[in-house]
C-alpha cells in the first residue's frame, strides 16, 4: 500500500492570518475543567437571569414522507429545556457546540467516507459565507493570486474585493469548471506571471453551481485534482448545493473532499463547505468547514476575536432535530427538498421552452435552483452583453432577473442571466418569460432598425 | 418629552475618519438590484432564495417569564409565545443585512426611551452577531492599519486582538474607580506631537468596566465629551453592562449625554458610536447586540456584514423580538432590573468574603456594575500577579486572571480580575480562603 501524504498547511496561510492571537481569557479556559477547582474565570452571565424557560419546534414530516425519528410520544415536538436550555442560551465553543460537531463529524465520514484520521476536522459557521471569507483571509497575501471559477457566485467576490489578491479567472461551461481551461493557465504560468508564486487556492461551486446550475462530472474533478496537486494549490469546496441534487439517481459525484485520497494519495488539500440553508434554514445561518486542522483552527482563530462563536440557540435546534432524524433521516429529508427542486426546474424549463425558444439558450441543471439563459438579444451576435437591457427594459416591463455580469469576477460583458426558479409560482413564471420574450423581440426589432437607418 | 431641534453633524464630517478599507468596499450587485423588487407588479427571478416549504419546521413555541410586575420581584407567571405563519417564515429566511425590520423598529424605540435619542436624528441602528461583530467591524472600518487609537486601560481583553491585527498602536488611557481618567486622555492630547496627527478614536466601556468594574462619574464623561470637540475624535462607548447597573445614582450615556446634557447645548451629535448587547440580560447564546450612531459609520459596518457574514441570524432576532414585543419597553426595563438586583446580591456576598478574608492583603473598590471584582494584590515587592494567579493560586485551586491580560500593552501589574455571576456563596468563600493562602505564601516567600 502506497503511504498517503497529509499537507502541510503552514505554507499557504496568509501574514494576517499570523497576527491574531487568542485574548488571555480564552486561552485559560480549558484549566476551567481542572477537578476541584474554583473559578474566577470568565465573565459568564448567570444563567437563571435569562428569561427563557423551554423551547419548543414543531417539525413538519420531512418530505421524503418519512416521521422524524425522535423519541417520545410526539415524534413531530422537539422541546430544548433544562441542560440543553442552558446550553442554548449561554456562552459556547468557538469551534461550535460539541455535541453537533460530534453528529457532523460522523456525518461527513458516513456522506463522504474519511476516516477520522486526524487529518481532517470539522468546525461551525454562522453560515458558510462566513467561513469561506475567514478561511480566504487566513489564505491571502497581497502578492497572492486566486483561481476563480467564473461565472461565480458575487457574493464570493464581495469580500475579495476586501482583501489583496489578485483574482484569475478559470472558464466553466454547462459540465463546470473546465480542467484543460485551468490546465492552460497554470501550464503558461512562468511566461504569463514571470517570478510570481502560484496560485495558492481554486475557489469552485461544484454542484449546482450559482449562478449556472451546472455540476462538475467526476471525471473533471479527478482532473481538476490532479492539476491542484501538480502546483500545488489548495481546493476550496463551495458545495452550498449538494444536498439539492435531482440528477439522475446514483450518478451525483462523489465530492473532492470524498476523492482527493483516492485521486492523489494525500490528505487536506481540499477545504470543504456545507450549509444548512438551502435544506433547513437559510435564517439560522449554520454552514460547517470540513478541512485539515491548521484551516479550520486559523478560521477559529479569527472567529474567537471577531464574534466569540455562532450562537449557540440555533446549533442547539440544529443538534436536536439532526439527532432525531440521524445521518440516513436527514439525507432522505434532503432528498425530499431535492424533488421539490426537480419539479420547480421542469415547471420553469416547460414554460421558458413555450416562450423563449429560438430567443435564448440554457442548459438543464441537475442540482440546485438556477437558470442561466443566455438570451439572443441580436439574432446574429450570440455574444451581446445584456446588462443594460436587464437593468432598464426588462425592469420596465416588469421582469426582475440578475444580469450575468454581476457573476464576472472581472465584471466583462456576458449575454447570460440567472433565473432562480425556487420561490416563483408557474403562472408567474409564464408570465415572466413572456415578458422576457417581448424584451428580446423588441430589442431585436429595434436593433434591426437600426441597422435599416444606417 | 418635547423635542430641541437638533444639529448633527453632516454625513461629509465622517469621511476622514472611515478607513480605507471601507471606502473601497462595493456594494453587492444582486443585493443592490433588491429595492427594485418592491416595485408593483414586477415578477422578480432575481434572489436565490430557498423556497420556504422545504424548511421543516412548522412553528417555534417558547415560553418566557412575565416581565416583573414591580422591580425586584420575579414575574408571577410565564408567557406563551409562538412563531408560526408569516413570522416564522421571516424567521427561518435570509433576510436584511443590519437586522429584522420589526426588532430594528423596536431597538430604536429603546434608544428613544433610555437615551432620549429620536428617530431621524443623523443616527441609525444596526443588529449584529452580539456586540463583539459589531465593534470588530467598527474597529475595520475607523482604524487604517497602523493608525493610532485611544484605549481605557486597563480594559476588556476581547478588544486587544482586533488592535493587533491592524497592528495599531494603542495609547493607554488610563482608569481608575471613577472609570477614565480625563487626567490622563487630556495629558496625552495636550501633549501629542506637533505634526502628527492625533488618534481619531477613543474605545471606552463606561459602565461596569471590565475588568474594573468602575462607571464613569458624570463629570468624567463630560470632559470626555468636550475632549471629544476640543481634538477630533469619536467615541466608542462599549456599554454591555449597562443594563447591570446596581449602583445608586444612574448616569447618563455619552449617546444621551451628546444629545440633551447641558454641557452640550449647542454642540451638534455625531460623536458616539454605542454599542448594546443582550448577552447580560436575556441570552448570550442569541449573539445579538446593537450599534447605534452616525449613519455613515453604520453603513460601512453594514456594507462589512453584507460581504462577510451576511447578516444575524434571522431566527435569534425572530425570538428576540417576539419577547421584547411582548415584555414592551417597561416591561423590559423591570426585567433588567432584576438582573442587576440579582447581580447586586452577587457582589454583596463576595465583598463580604473579600472583607473576611483579604482584609489587608489586597486591595479593591466596589463595582457599581458588571460581574466583575478588580482588586491589588497586597504582595512587597511583587509588581506582576501573573506568576502568583497562575501558578501558586492555581495549585490551591482557585482559578482568576492576571491583571496583565487587560492592558493593551501587556504591562505587568499587580491587580486581579475575579468573576462573581455563576458562584454560591460557599464556593466564594472557599475560593477567596485559598486566594488568602496563597498571598499568604507569597507574602512569606518575598520576605524571606
Amino acid at each position: 500500500m502506497s503511504s498517503i501524504a497529509t499537507i502541510d498547511i503552514a505554507p499557504f496561510l496568509s501574514q494576517k492570518s499570523k497576527l491574531w492571537k487568542n485574548d488571555g481569557i480564552r486561552s485559560l479556559m480549558a484549566l476551567e475543567s481542572t477537578p476541584g477547582i474554583i473559578s474566577l474565570l470568565a465573565g459568564r452571565p448567570n444563567s437563571s437571569t435569562f428569561p427563557f424557560e423551554s423551547i419548543t419546534l414543531k417539525l413538519k414530516p420531512t418530505l421524503a414522507g418519512l416521521p422524524p425519528a425522535t423519541a417520545g410520544a410526539d415524534p413531530f415536538t422537539l422541546t430544548i429545556e433544562g441542560e440543553d436550555l442552558n446550553e442554548a442560551l449561554q456562552y459556547g465553543m468557538t469551534p461550535g457546540a460539541p455535541r453537533l460537531l460530534d453528529w457532523l463529524t460522523n456525518f461527513q465520514t458516513h456522506v463522504h467516507k474519511r476516516v477520522q484520521d486526524g487529518s481532517w476536522k470539522v468546525n461551525v459557521g454562522s453560515g458558510s459565507q462566513e467561513l469561506i471569507y475567514r478561511t480566504c483571509d487566513s489564505l491571502m497575501n497581497d502578492d497572492d493570486f486566486l483561481l476563480i471559477e467564473t461565472p461565480v457566485y458575487p457574493g464570493t467576490l464581495g469580500f475579495l474585493a476586501a482583501l489583496p489578491c489578485t483574482l484569475i479567472e478559470v472558464n466553466a461551461d454547462a459540465q463546470g469548471l473546465n480542467p484543460t481551461h485551468l490546465e492552460t493557465i497554470l501550464s503558461t504560468w512562468d511566461t504569463t506571471h514571470p517570478g510570481k508564486r502560484y496560485p495558492k487556492a481554486l475557489y469552485t461551486i461544484p454542484s449546482g453551481s450559482n449562478p449556472t446550475g451546472a455540476s462538475i462530472p467526476e471525471a473533471r474533478k479527478i482532473e481538476v485534482l490532479k492539476l491542484a496537486k501538480k502546483y500545488n494549490f489548495l481546493v476550496l469546496e463551495d458545495d452550498a448545493y449538494a444536498f439539492l441534487y435531482y440528477g439522475p439517481e446514483g450518478q451525483q459525484a462523489r465530492s473532492y473532499f470524498a476523492l482527493e485520497v483516492e485521486v492523489n494519495a494525500e490528505k487536506g488539500r481540499v477545504v470543504r463547505f456545507d450549509s444548512f440553508s438551502k435544506v433547513v434554514s437559510s435564517g439560522m445561518r449554520l454552514g460547517y468547514i470540513t478541512a485539515a486542522p491548521g484551516i479550520c483552527n486559523a478560521v477559529a482563530l479569527i472567529t474567537t476575536n471577531t464574534s466569540l462563536h455562532t450562537p449557540s440557540v440555533t446549533q442547539v435546534m440544529a443538534y436536536k432535530l439532526l439527532a432525531g432524524w440521524g445521518p440516513e433521516g436527514f439525507l432522505a429529508h434532503c432528498a425530499g427538498v431535492a424533488a421539490f427542486y426537480r419539479s420547480r426546474r421542469d415547471m420553469f424549463e416547460r414554460v421558458a421552452h413555450k416562450h423563449l425558444s429560438g430567443l435564448a439558450e440554457w442548459a438543464t441543471p441537475v442540482a440546485g435552483m438556477f437558470l442561466y439563459i443566455r438570451l439572443r438579444v441580436q439574432a446574429n451576435n450570440p455574444d451581446a452583453d445584456t446588462a443594460e437591457l436587464m437593468r432598464t427594459k426588462a425592469v420596465a416591463k416588469g421582469v426582475l432577473a440578475v444580469p450575468g455580469t454581476a457573476f464576472m469576477p472581472l465584471r466583462g460583458p456576458t449575454p447570460f442571466v440567472r433565473i432562480s426558479f425556487s420561490i416563483i409560482e408557474e403562472a408567474e413564471a409564464e408570465e415572466a418569460c413572456r415578458r422576457l420574450r417581448e424584451v428580446i423581440l423588441e430589442t431585436r426589432a429595434e436593433a434591426e432598425a437600426a441597422m435599416r437607418t444606417t | 418629552m418635547a423635542s430641541i431641534p437638533v444639529e448633527c453633524l453632516p454625513e461629509s464630517f465622517y469621511l476622514p475618519f472611515l478607513s480605507d478599507l471601507a471606502r473601497a468596499r462595493q456594494p453587492s450587485p444582486i443585493r443592490s438590484l433588491f429595492p427594485l423588487e418592491a416595485t408593483p407588479g414586477l415578477l422578480s427571478l432575481l434572489a436565490g432564495k430557498p423556497n420556504p416549504t422545504t424548511f421543516p419546521f412548522t412553528s417555534f413555541s417558547f415560553s418566557a417569564q412575565a416581565p416583573p410586575v414591580e422591580d425586584g420581584q420575579k414575574a408571577a407567571g410565564e408567557i406563551a409565545l409562538t412563531l408560526s405563519g408569516a413570522e416564522l417564515a421571516d424567521a427561518l429566511q435570509y433576510g436584511p443585512t443590519g437586522g429584522m425590520a420589526p426588532l430594528v423598529d423596536w431597538l430604536h424605540g429603546l434608544q428613544e426611551t433610555v437615551h432620549g435619542r429620536l428617530r431621524g436624528e443623523g443616527w441609525t441602528l444596526s443588529v449584529g452577531s452580539g456586540s463583539q461583530d459589531l465593534l470588530s467591524k467598527a474597529i475595520t472600518a475607523l482604524l487604517n492599519p497602523g493608525d493610532n487609537v485611544l484605549v481605557q486601560s486597563p480594559v476588556y481583553a476581547g478588544v486587544i486582538p482586533l488592535f493587533h491585527s491592524l497592528n495599531c498602536t494603542q495609547i493607554e488611557v488610563e482608569a481608575d474607580a471613577d472609570g477614565i481618567s480625563t487626567e490622563s486622555l487630556r495629558a496625552i492630547l495636550e501633549g501629542w506631537p506637533v505634526g502628527k496627527p492625533k488618534p481619531r478614536v477613543l474605545y471606552t466601556i463606561p459602565y461596569g468596566g471590565n475588568p474594573t468594574g468602575a462607571t464613569a462619574t458624570l463629570s468624567r464623561r463630560r470632559e470626555v465629551l468636550q475632549l471629544a470637540r476640543e481634538h477630533n475624535f469619536l467615541i466608542m462607548e462599549d456599554d454591555p453592562y449597562f443594563y447591570l447597573f446596581y449602583g445608586s445614582e444612574r448616569t447618563p450615556s455619552y449617546f444621551a449625554m451628546e444629545r440633551a446634557d447641558p454641557s452640550s447645548a449647542g454642540q451638534p451629535v455625531g460623536r458616539v458610536l454605542r454599542f448594546d448587547s443582550i448577552s447580560k440580560i436575556l441570552s448570550a447564546g442569541m449573539r445579538i447586540g446593537f450599534a447605534s450612531g452616525p449613519a455613515p459609520i453604520l453603513r460601512a459596518i453594514d456594507g462589512h456584514t453584507a460581504t462577510a457574514n451576511l447578516q444575524p441570524a434571522s431566527l435569534t432576532q425572530a425570538i428576540t423580538h417576539k419577547l421584547l414585543d411582548a415584555w414592551g419597553h417597561d416591561g423590559f426595563l423591570a426585567h433588567t432590573r432584576g438582573v442587576s438586583n440579582f447581580y447586586r446580591v452577587k457582589r454583596d456576598v463576595f465583598e463580604a468574603a473579600m472583607q473576611r478574608h483579604l482584609a489587608g492583603l489586597a486591595e479593591w473598590s466596589a463595582p457599581q456594575s458588571g460581574l466583575f471584582f478588580w482588586f491589588k494584590l497586597l504582595i512587597p515587592g511583587a509588581e506582576d500577579s501573573a506568576q502568583v494567579v497562575r501558578t501558586q493560586a492555581f495549585e490551591r485551586g482557585v482559578l482568576a486572571l492576571p491583571g496583565t491580560v487587560f492592558l493593551p500593552n501587556g504591562r505587568a501589574t499587580p491587580y486581579v480580575r475575579a468573576a462573581f455571576s455563576l458562584l454560591t456563596p460557599e464556593e466564594v468563600d472557599e475560593a477567596l480562603k485559598r486566594l488568602r493562602d496563597t498571598i499568604l505564601d507569597a507574602r512569606a516567600a518575598s520576605a524571606q
